[in-house]
């Protein structure tokens, strides 16, 4: 069954900005992109290492792991570059009254 | 026969001083100061009139090679690797020529003795000539320039096929992978661009030719090749250098991408002298139906480590790397490749070969990856070394990992010595005893060197008779 979990007040997380939450043992990365928000796992599919706080590119919407500088597009989770092959989760942001919200599972 | 054959190689034994060890004298439009820093990478983007673009990523490349500690596996030589003690651009001529007559003349003289305009007549489709950071020289046929071949060095691909090359440039090899690439990406200079269109065969190879003249130099190509749809192309390169007494370092990045049912073969003939440190990436990913192979043979260097990697990314895609690596006196060459498959009923072999001779070490190390998914996949995985002798060393450091079920693979490793019996077999047939020694080496070889187009498979086994001779560096 999907969970909801609250993230922060939406005030609290402005364009170009990343926030990191934790819900059981996963650690997952919600991005703004000037003004659309996405959410993907903070684990990077090629070798399993942190990715959500790699470098930001709120404009093309990615982030680069910060060990071997793949790609990751944050809409679909998929990779853009070598050497990570497999894309990784993304999560539902649901926006309610001014709070991020995630939908986990 | 036989006696003119061994007449003609033996003539041929002559050393790499003399075919390749020679230098020209230093007649340089710019050559940059020892050592690495902001002003170098901004010079040579300056010197190359860079769209900002690929400044920045010049830039931060080189904060992700200084934040990166030198790599601690592989081989104790590199630990002798000093970055403060390399040349990292050395310019030699205006522009990259189209004839043979617009290189200056001594550069053009180097490229005489080592053969290269004789043979673009015979048997090449195009050349690229780079002589120190940059091409000299660059040519590909009219009919195939027609048909929409690119065949130019990497600064000219930038300058005229901006959008192209954005497209496609770093995306399989970013600079952050690992401390060379991003030196590499940071102070590139030179290499061949290639994009062949959808349905183009290329039936003659490209070859690059890559030259060090400078000592303490550090040559940084950058290749980058595009197969469409439904085309090939085989490139091939070669690289020599003085003699010196002190390193230099070489140190490229390739790129291929290999789209649906193309094919690209890859072929390097390295024949670095022994003060070369060659640390290289190469990665090639291959979609649906598509084929990358690398025909790898490395004999010169003080230290190689390389591992051409293929990325089967769709259905039926097929990766083979060929692998011969000679190590003698001094030499460490640490060789293999790395085949990861990430889409179903994909195939691969990896056939790899090692000889160490003279305390040589010859090391394999390979990975064989098979993701989660691509069911029905199917590799065969075979390294041999052949040690010449008690002092020689021959190491194998392979990985498998298997996330699927449904697969077939196969793993075989041998390490041989040239046997008492083998030798007394061939000299009791009269044949001397370093004759019956090159036998069993090129015996041993040929499945690989069979591999070559015939001009490089006579040239390689040249190259193997000088290193039996020892007179390699």
């Amino acid at each position: 069954m999907p969970e909801i979990i609250e993230v922060c007040p939406l005030e609290d997380l402005k364009p170009g900005e990343m926030r990191l939450v934790e819900w059981e043992d996963l650690e997952i990365g919600v991005f703004n992109c000037g003004g659309s928000l996405y959410a993907i796992e903070d684990r990077c599919s090629h070798d399993n290492g942190p990715l959500a706080e790699g470098e930001f590119d709120p404009e093309s919407c990615t982030v680069e792991c910060p060990r071997h500088g793949s790609l990751f597009d944050l809409k679909t989770g998929n990779p853009k570059t070598l050497p990570a092959y497999a894309p990784v989760d993304t999560f539902p942001v649901i926006i309610e009254d001014e709070t991020i919200k995630l939908e986990v599972e | 026969m036989a006696v003119v054959e061994n007449q003609k190689l033996r003539e041929i034994n002559a050393d790499y001083e003399q075919r390749y060890g020679f230098h020209d004298a230093e007649n340089y439009l710019y050559k940059a100061p020892k050592g690495l820093s902001r002003e170098i990478v901004e010079k040579i983007s300056e010197f190359k009139s860079e769209p900002r673009w690929m400044r920045e990523f010049r830039l931060k490349a080189l904060e992700h090679f200084l934040a990166r500690p030198q790599p601690t596996w592989g081989s104790p030589l590199l630990a002798e690797v000093d970055y403060d003690d390399i040349h990292y651009f050395v310019r030699a001529s205006e522009k990259a020529g189209r004839s043979w007559d617009e290189v200056p003349e001594d550069v053009k003289r180097t490229f005489d003795r080592l053969g290269i305009p004789e043979a673009e007549r015979k048997f090449l489709a195009g050349v690229g000539a780079q002589y120190e950071s940059e091409v000299v020289y660059h040519q590909v046929r009219e009919d195939l320039e027609k048909q929409g071949v690119i065949f130019v060095d990497m600064d000219s691909g930038l300058r005229e096929h901006e959008d192209i090359v954005k497209q496609y440039f770093a995306t399989v090899i970013p600079p952050n992978d690992n401390k060379l690439a991003a030196l590499n990406s940071a102070v590139w200079s030179g290499g061949s661009f290639v994009y062949v269109p959808e349905g183009v065969h290329v039936e003659m190879p490209l070859q690059a030719y890559f030259r060090i003249n400078t000592e303490n130099m550090g040559q940084f190509e950058r290749t980058l090749i595009i197969a469409e749809p439904g085309s090939y192309v085989h490139y091939v390169e070669g690289c020599t250098a003085p003699t010196y007494s002190s390193s230099s370092l070489h140190s490229a990045v390739v790129e291929l991408i290999a789209k649906p049912g193309a094919r690209i073969r890859y072929t390097t003939v390295q024949n670095w002298s022994q003060n070369v440190f060659n640390l290289v990436t190469k990665r090639a990913v291959a979609y649906e139906e598509a084929t990358v192979e690398w025909v790898d043979c490395n004999l010169g260097s003080r230290l190689t480590m390389k591992y051409p990697s293929v990325y089967l990314l769709g259905e039926r895609a097929h990766g083979e790397i060929l692998s011969i690596a000679f190590a003698g006196r001094g030499q460490h060459q640490d060789a293999g490749g790395k085949i990861i498959h990430a889409a179903p009923n994909t195939t691969s072999n990896i056939f790899a070969k090692s000889i160490s001779k003279d305390g040589g070490r010859g090391s394999y190390r390979g990975l064989l990856e098979i993701a989660k998914g691509a069911h029905g996949a199917r590799s065969k995985v075979v390294c041999d070394a052949l040690l010449l002798d008690e002092e020689s060393r021959s190491d194998t450091y392979p990985t498998i990992r298997i996330s699927e079920d449904d697969v077939n693979v196969g793993h075989e490793a041998t390490v041989s010595k040239v046997g008492e019996d083998q030798l007394f077999y061939l000299m009791s047939h009269g044949i001397p005893e370093d004759e019956a020694s090159k036998l069993i080496v090129n015996g041993f070889i040929e499945p690989i060197t069979k591999e070559l187009p015939m001009e490089y498979a006579v040239e390689m086994n040249r190259l193997i008779e000088l290193q039996m001779e020892g007179s390699i560096g």
